[in-house]
């Protein structure tokens, strides 16, 4: 199964996007949790607050589908 | 009621339709945190006429806060902050009360922090601290507004479970968190006059756009997104709450 994740800032630079400047395809294992992906290709899910998909919000629990495009956002802790 | 000093202040919201100057007046909002997001939102909140502020922060003002922090100048550095921030509250608006607690929400009993509140606003720094704060609100049953930002990137929220989800219902606590948070000094400028926005219309009655949302703001690219926060179902704090 292939998904595309994408991000911008400081999360796009571990995300090592290579579609283009945000995006990753990444190949992986249908039924497995977003959180377990980006484990899987190296991305520790702390760095990662929550996801979209078309305009809604995404807990890490999600569990992608066949060509899904997913953005990554950061956690933000400044006040 | 309102003194005709009052009238005049005000008189340009008092123009609103539907306005209420007297809700304001006999609303208590708690701010914690006095940086970029505390500074826009005191400030804010106390030009509309909120009657009380409650101020709780416990540090000083460093110089590297200037390019953000705007209740402060160059002769603040190393005051506390909410006695620096007290007093430019009370030059703006001298009919605001506030009550000013010099300590971080950490080592305040933060049960006592929300006593007779309408509201919190959020102008934290660290996710340690929102979780606490989030887990009181819900408590207290008194509504939650989020905010937070990181470079260009700024969140703003409005929970109040059971009507909503909460903060946890959004992200983990337990997530990555760098020392030195960089920021551009506009975004929590944004955010803390979203978040004060999101107060005042609470208060007046009116219900507030983010009530179980976030707003996402992206100031590199100037984009302002709205997503729905839902509950979730198996909430470590509010699915139970």
């Amino acid at each position: 199964m292939v998904i595309y994740l994408k991000s911008g800032g400081e999360l796009r630079t571990k995300l090592q996007p290579d579609v283009d400047y945000y995006t990753r395809r990444v190949e992986t294992e249908a039924g497995l949790s977003l959180k377990d992906i980006l484990a899987g290709i190296g991305i520790n899910p702390a760095f990662v607050a929550f996801a979209l998909k078309d305009g809604e919000l995404k807990r890490l629990d999600y569990v992608p589908s066949e060509g899904d495009v997913i953005t990554l956002q950061p956690p933000v802790s400044g006040g | 009621m309102a003194s005709e000093e009052e009238m005049e202040r005000y008189s340009r919201q008092i123009l609103l339709p539907g306005w209420n100057q007297e809700k304001l007046k006999q609303a208590t909002a708690l701010i914690v945190g006095l940086g970029g997001l505390g500074s826009a939102s005191a400030l804010y909140l106390a030009a509309a006429g909120i009657g009380r502020l409650r101020l709780c922060d416990g540090s000083r003002v460093e110089r590297s806060d200037l390019n953000r922090q705007v209740l402060y100048g160059e002769s603040s550095i190393g005051l506390p902050k909410v006695e620096e921030a007290g007093q430019r509250i009370a030059a703006l608006n001298p009919s605001v009360k506030l009550e000013k607690i010099n300590v971080f929400l950490d080592s305040y009993k933060a049960g006592e922090l929300l006593k007779g509140c309408q509201v919190i606003v959020d102008g934290l720094d660290n996710l340690g601290s929102r979780f606490i704060l989030n887990q009181e609100s819900l408590k207290k049953r008194i509504p939650y507004i989020y905010g937070a930002v990181h470079g260009w990137l700024g969140y703003a929220g409005f929970f109040l479970p059971p009507q909503t989800g909460c903060l946890a219902c959004l992200m983990q606590p337990n997530l990555s968190q760098p020392e030195l948070v960089p920021v551009f000094g506009a975004v929590p400028g944004i955010i803390g006059l979203v978040q004060a926005t999101e107060a005042i219309k609470w208060i007046q009655g009116i219900t507030p756009s983010l009530l179980g949302r976030l707003l996402i703001y992206d100031g590199l690219n100037l984009t302002f997104d709205i997503v729905t926060v839902e509950k979730n179902p198996s909430c470590p704090l509010c699915s139970k709450a």
